[in-house]
């Protein structure tokens, strides 16, 4: 029994489906915020992992910068939605996003 | 000469294996309780949990300066957005317990007993990231000679986010205008009439667009 890369980019796969799901099927926009960031954690978990065990383990140093980054955008985008979804619960005293909303 | 060197070796060790798969399994189970929960506050909690488990699979995979950044940079700061958010919309008040009571003694206690003893653990042992020889030792270096563009530019998107959700809360909102003395009258922005006039459903203003004749409006329509 080992884990390496396929484990983790199988793993990856499923954060990344958990996570648009949350972003598609929920109407909350709490929720919605919370899925993409779990798509951004995905991705950086396939980075890393790449990194460990994959062709870039030449560079192992690359693979993880790539997650901090996407770490970091991942936060400003939190920022950023988290504001938006204060203004509609101002206006809507609700989080969810409705289309019929106007 | 092979163009391609050899791929680095699973992680083959019993207990690190083990330790993958059991982050990896609750990993997914707290992401999943995230977004399948109702109630809001559960979610947020489960979401910093996985992002604690995200850092812990870190630890095993990757430098310990991305575990540390992820633990607690990327942690702290989304679950204080997230808690931020619900404080100042839903009302999540501050708890009713006090401060120095049994409770919040035991959790405390429990809390310092639990860091310490990772903090004894990880200082003692280094495990398991000893146990994963493939790890970069100076990615604070590489990171800060290679990647010096990609960290300014990171600081400029997260300053400008800061800066533009800043910029959207002070925004009035609609209800903020129209509460507002003075605000209400002004005419709309994007020109024409005022903002108060869009109800449909009779009403109209002085200064209005609407089609329909009457009394001032003091809403935005009937949906509210």
């Amino acid at each position: 029994m080992s884990a390496g890369l396929n484990l983790l980019l199988v793993a990856s796969a499923a954060l990344f489906a958990v996570g648009a799901f949350g972003a598609v099927a929920r109407r909350s926009a709490v929720v919605m915020l919370i899925g993409t960031q779990f798509m951004f954690m995905a991705g950086a978990l396939a980075f890393v992992a790449f990194a460990r065990f994959g062709l870039g383990a030449e560079h192992g140093s690359a693979g993880a910068a790539t997650a901090l980054f996407a770490g970091a955008v991942a936060v400003a985008e939190l920022a950023v939605g988290l504001a938006m979804a204060a203004v509609i619960y101002r206006e809507h005293r609700s989080f969810a996003l409705d289309a019929d909303r106007g | 000469m092979p163009l391609i060197g050899a791929l680095p070796q699973p992680i083959t060790s019993a207990p690190l294996v083990f330790f993958v798969y059991l982050v990896l399994i609750l990993l997914i189970g707290s992401a999943l309780a995230s977004v399948l929960l109702r109630n809001t506050l559960y979610a947020v909690g489960a979401f910093a949990a996985s992002m604690v488990l995200l850092a812990l699979l870190y630890l095993a995979i990757a430098p310990f300066l991305l575990v540390a950044l992820q633990l607690l940079v990327f942690t702290t700061v989304s679950a204080v957005l997230l808690i931020g958010l619900l404080r100042a919309t839903t009302g999540l008040g501050a708890s009713s317990v006090g401060r120095l009571s049994p409770e919040w003694i035991i959790g405390g206690a429990v809390s310092a007993v639990m860091f310490a003893l990772l903090a004894l653990v990880l200082g003692a042992t280094l495990w398991p990231v000893q146990s994963c020889c493939a790890i970069p030792e100076s990615f604070g270096g590489v990171l800060s000679n290679a990647y010096a563009v990609g960290l300014a530019v990171l600081a400029v998107i997260v300053g400008s986010a800061a800066l533009g959700s800043g910029l959207m809360l002070a925004a009035p909102t609609g209800r903020a205008r129209l509460s507002t003395p003075g605000l209400a009258d002004r005419p709309s922005p994007r020109g024409g009439g005022s903002t108060t006039s869009r109800s449909p459903g009779g009403g109209g203003s002085t200064t209005s667009r609407s089609p329909g004749g009457g009394g001032a409006n003091t809403a935005r329509g009937s949906r509210q």
